[in-house]
């Protein structure tokens, strides 16, 4: 299946995923059928994934998404829109994100 | 910014295992929402006959299951075993289920199978479990009802168990060795393991009711395998006899324990795992019914049953001299079910020795201290 990222979408978590902050740690849990491969299967996000997971919770554009990135961590915003869209295309495919289409 | 990454991980592989080693963290419980149950079994530690009106009304509703859930998940609560009795005898089953997933809980359903619907299925398809672990008490429809005590409760258990195999729905199959079906243990652990090919455990020791029935009692006693039928059972399992061997520093201590402030409790009970009776009663483990270690969640909240009131009990100790130069320093209490609330079922005292449970454990060492020299 092919995925195009849409920067004026904004990308928001699925209903068929419940994230779970324990221990600092940001965990995935599936919550219906068809989100992972495997049986007994998590998912965790690093300290960059989890920034730009909290930040794609707030249902603005991805282009906002990552104008914000780039101000908190301090890099150009070219680079970080190949890492982002790279990540959602990856939590997409996975069903873990949902496209809502922006007027 | 580093690259942003997403990693998939077996649930025993996810990272805060680590970092909860140290801390108090309730990172599973268990929900026992009923006490009733369609069989009867020889040797339960729990079940109430299902029509049993008095225990159902005190069964506590969805909205304290999910007030309770909800408290848990905020401690950091990820697990979640829902057992009984027979969970699937509560009309509101699936509601407590799904609502239990919908919080971001990963549950386990202990089932016997024989009430599994179609409803069911579809909702495990929908919202798989991590487990559902079906026990099953024979091989044959006369062993299987000898034990469970139900007439048709056999062919209910294989009808509802195809139903799940037929669905893809992962079951784990194990089963409980007693008096009863021992004659038939080769042939369980063949239809079990024809089923489920990765999963297969047995248990062979019964403890006693929770309630202290009299009569149960005697009838759960005369059900015990001796010990030396129990360390027969578990050397005819390679899979077991050679995690026993591998763990056999373990099992096997060179020097008697030190326990120099005399805390009675040393297991993850209370530590990473809490049990809710059917009523509403917050218990460290599902074998703890001492009376001053019930908190009833009905009337108190989770936070203060696990910040409060649980360090309380981990802070218990015994003052009997007889218990610390026994049970309480044994070298060989990790091959007995010995413990303060299995104790406490047999002998009404936290910090009694059980002579049965002390027979078990010596005779389990003998086995594996030949079997490790024979190597």
């Amino acid at each position: 299946m092919e995925i195009n990222v849409n920067l004026d979408s904004a990308y928001i978590p699925s209903d068929d995923v419940v994230a779970r902050e324990i221990e600092g740690e940001l965990i995935i849990v599936p919550l219906a059928a068809g989100i992972g491969d495997m049986e007994d299967e998590l998912f965790t996000l690093n300290e960059t994934g989890s920034a730009i997971w909290d930040l794609l919770k707030t249902q603005k554009k991805l282009r906002n998404v990552i104008e914000q990135l780039s101000e908190d961590f301090e890099a150009p915003a070219d680079e970080i829109e190949k890492d982002v869209i790279g990540f959602v295309e990856e939590l997409l495919k996975r069903g873990m994100l949902v496209e809502v289409a922006q007027d | 910014m580093s690259d942003p990454s997403v990693i998939s991980r077996r649930m025993s592989e996810i990272g805060i295992w680590k970092k909860i080693s140290s801390k108090r963290v309730p990172l599973s419980f268990s929900l026992e929402i009923t006490a009733r149950c369609n069989n009867n079994c020889r040797h339960c530690y729990i079940n109430l006959p299902a029509g049993d009106t008095k225990a159902k009304g005190n069964e506590i509703s969805v909205d304290v299951i999910g007030r309770i859930a909800d408290e848990a998940v905020e401690l950091g609560s990820l697990w979640v075993l829902i057992s009984g009795g027979e969970p699937l005898l509560r009309k509101d089953f699936s509601e407590i289920y799904i609502s239990l997933k919908k919080k971001g809980l990963v549950p386990t359903v202990f089932t016997n199978a024989c009430l599994i619907t179609k409803e069911h299925i579809e909702i495990f398809n929908k919202y798989p479990p991590k487990n559902l672990e079906v026990t099953v008490y024979g091989a044959s429809e006369e062993t299987y009802e000898k034990v469970t005590r139900q007439p048709g409760s056999y062919k209910a258990f294989v009808r509802g168990l195809d139903l799940l195999l037929e669905n893809d729905i992962k079951v784990r199959l194990k089963a409980m060795a007693l008096k009863s079906n021992l004659h038939e243990m080769d042939e369980i652990a063949r239809f079990c393991r024809e089923r489920t090919k990765d999963f297969f455990r047995f248990d062979p020791i019964l403890h006693m009711r929770y309630d202290f029935d009299p009569v149960r009692n005697e009838e759960i006693r005369s059900e015990r395998l001796s010990p030396q039928q129990i360390v027969e059972l578990e050397r005819a399992d390679p899979d077991r006899a050679q995690e026993m061997e591998e763990l056999c520093d373990k099992f096997i201590l060179p020097d008697p324990i030190k326990n120099d402030k005399n805390y009675l409790f040393g297991c993850a009970s209370g530590i990473h795992s809490f049990v809710v009776g059917y009523d509403g009663v917050y218990r460290l483990c599902s074998s703890l019914w001492h009376p001053d270690c019930l908190y009833d969640l009905k009337t108190g909240t989770l936070a203060e049953a696990w910040n409060d009131f649980t360090p309380k009990i981990l802070r218990m100790t015994s003052d009997k001299e007889e218990y610390h130069k026994s049970c309480g320093t044994c070298p060989i209490i990790n091959l007995c079910l010995w413990c303060p609330a299995h104790t406490h079922l047999e002998t009404g005292q936290m910090d009694e020795r059980v002579d049965y449970f002390c027979k078990v454990a010596h005779e389990r060492a003998k086995a594996l201290r030949k079997a490790v020299a024979n190597k």
